[in-house]
């Protein structure tokens, strides 16, 4: 996996103001997601909309994923001891540490974390994509004439880009975390596929994680529902207008 | 007590000087302050539709408190600015969190001056807010004398006059380059066209106080789901500064790159971001509860001033083949 890059507007009222945050590999300085320009034109790539349930028969395991990427690691520093005078590929020649496995295993754990929800409810308008998971806040996607909006708080920034028909929303946290999740759907749109890749500051190797979500047709419900402020969540049998 | 001075008044032979013109006021509907570019609506917290409500919600509360001061005439919201009141209000929302509320303010009379025009802000309640700027208005007022009012008073309804029948009303006042207007003179008493000016415009005023009842009826239709607004936006504020001092104070010792310290970080950003999408249903929640009483009370208030601005083409009408007839002009 090649290093990923982009740019992010920190505070959106100053566009001058721009950090310039490296995710995964930090061989490159070029920005990747530019804040400033539109993503797409027109009508988005793709749409996700509607309700995804995981499919446990394709994707990984935690445990199958850190299995794949130490033996991946082994093999490559055998084929470095093997060869010596060939040029050096990844990030490093010598064997996982004691620190970075565990801080790998960190990654792992929480990634496993963050993935658990087994359904996904997708809504998507003409700006804006959230991605409603139980037990998690929703992911949400804005973009303002084709241009990406990012969403800071004093706890980190979350921002997405279209890459080709995939879309991909970063988010960066304290203490060099970044956790990217990249969405892209079949083309005869039955399945999705989220490709979730954490790193940190601990570590050199990122944890990938993928996972295969169906579509399926929510159960429509007896009752017609609205929020509203003084009375919580009204339903009704009938038809319901705001 | 009012009272009381005026019979004292009157017993010194004072009461001329006492009984000051009472100046009719009119509000009108606030400018939201909502900027153009939606983009900064996350970031500075403006949520647009909520916006428009209390535009409409907040200029009656200023109609409140100038009522309950005794102090002035009859007081009004309108829908939009009218050069030709007594005295104007124009207001338009700054910010607005349920923590703290800011409303530029701005008051200028009939003959163009302005008396006050800056931002006040509240913490606590509208009176608070509207207190202020209701002790500016009088200190003006109080520092004219009952000429002056009378004056405006005077400028008022010429200017009403002159929009209605310029043929017969252009002459009494005069446009100043700096934008204000100087009242000429006044038509004599028994004037037959200022008769009529002013029976259209008690016709006016009748429907002027029926769109204010509108108003009226939207203050009370809102006014407790607005308060659990305000309420759900002061959790929020105080919610966002605890959580800055829970994050502070259980920094975690973990070392870079544990579990600990990563799921620390994450779950802060987790727990900031569900508060945030809590608080974005509110809104949903509060429009979708408003939006059926917005919408009638917009309807009506539309239909009113269909009628009004019907009524003043043919007024416009009648009155210039009138003054046409009575001055013999062809």
């Amino acid at each position: 996996m090649g290093p990923i890059r982009y740019l992010v507007t920190v505070n959106s009222r100053i566009p001058a103001f721009l950090a310039l945050i490296l995710i995964a590999g930090c061989s490159s300085q070029e920005p990747v997601v530019d804040l400033t320009t539109p993503s797409f034109v027109g009508a988005m790539p793709a749409n996700f909309s509607g309700s995804w349930e995981r499919d446990y028969s394709r994707g990984e395991d935690v445990q199958g994923a850190l299995n794949t990427l130490f033996r991946q690691r082994n093999q490559q520093i055998q084929r470095q001891q093997q060869h010596p005078s060939s040029p050096r590929t990844g990030n490093s020649g010598a064997g996982i540490s004691q620190r970075e496995g565990n801080a790998l295993l960190a990654l792992a754990r929480l990634v496993e974390e963050i993935t658990r929800p087994d359904v996904l409810q997708i809504s998507q308008d003409d700006f804006e994509i959230r991605v409603a998971r139980k037990d998690d806040f929703a992911m949400s996607c804005s973009f303002f004439e084709g241009v990406a909006q990012g969403t800071n708080s004093p706890y980190g920034t979350e921002v997405c880009n279209w890459d080709g028909n995939s879309l991909v929303s970063y988010l960066v946290l304290p203490d060099g975390l970044q956790i990217s999740h990249r969405f892209t759907m079949s083309s005869d749109g039955a399945y999705l596929r989220v490709i979730t890749t954490a790193t940190s500051s601990a570590t050199r190797t990122p944890f990938t994680l993928h996972r295969f979500y169906i579509k399926f047709e929510a159960p429509a419900s007896a009752f017609n529902c609205i929020e509203t402020l003084s009375m919580k969540r009204v339903c009704s049998t009938g038809e319901i207008k705001p | 007590m009012k009272r009381l001075a005026a019979v004292v008044a009157a017993m010194l032979c004072l009461a001329p000087q006492l009984v000051l013109a009472q100046l009719n006021v009119s509000i009108a509907a606030f400018d939201p302050g909502v900027p153009e570019d939606n983009s900064s609506h996350r970031d500075l917290q403006v949520f647009p539709k909520i916006r428009e409500i209390e535009s409409m919600f907040l200029p009656f509360v200023l109609r409140q408190t100038l009522v309950d001061s005794g102090d002035w005439g009859a007081v009004r919201v309108v829908p939009e600015a009218d050069t030709a009141s007594e005295l104007l209000i124009t207001g338009r929302i700054v910010h607005s969190d349920g923590e703290m509320l800011a409303v530029q303010l701005s008051a200028v009379d009939a003959r163009g001056h302005e008396w006050t025009n800056q931002t006040y802000t509240t913490q606590s309640d509208f009176d608070d807010l509207y207190a202020g700027f209701l002790d500016d208005l009088q200190t003006v007022r109080d520092g004219f004398d009952d000429k002056t009012l009378r004056n405006i008073v005077g400028t008022s309804l010429m200017r009403y006059s002159a929009e209605l029948a310029p043929d017969a009303f252009d002459g009494y006042i005069e446009m100043q380059s700096d934008g204000t207007v100087r009242l000429l003179r006044l038509p004599a008493e028994g004037d037959p066209m200022l008769a009529r000016i002013r029976r259209i415009r008690s016709v006016e005023y009748v429907m002027t106080d029926a769109i204010d009842q509108k108003f009226r009826e939207l203050h009370e239709e809102v006014d407790s789901v607005y308060e659990i607004w305000r309420k759900y936006r002061r959790w929020y504020t105080n919610f966002k500064v605890e959580e800055a001092q829970r994050n502070e104070f259980s920094k975690t010792n973990a070392g870079s790159g544990t579990y600990e310290a990563i799921k620390h970080s994450y779950d802060n950003y987790r727990m900031d971001r569900l508060a945030a999408q809590e608080q974005d249903k509110w809104a949903v929640g509060f429009n979708n509860e408003m939006e059926p009483i917005i919408e009638k009370m917009e309807e009506r208030i539309a239909e009113m001033n269909g009628w009004v601005e019907d009524g003043y083409v043919e007024w416009a009408r009648i009155l210039d083949e009138l003054f046409e007839i009575e001055s013999g002009l062809d």
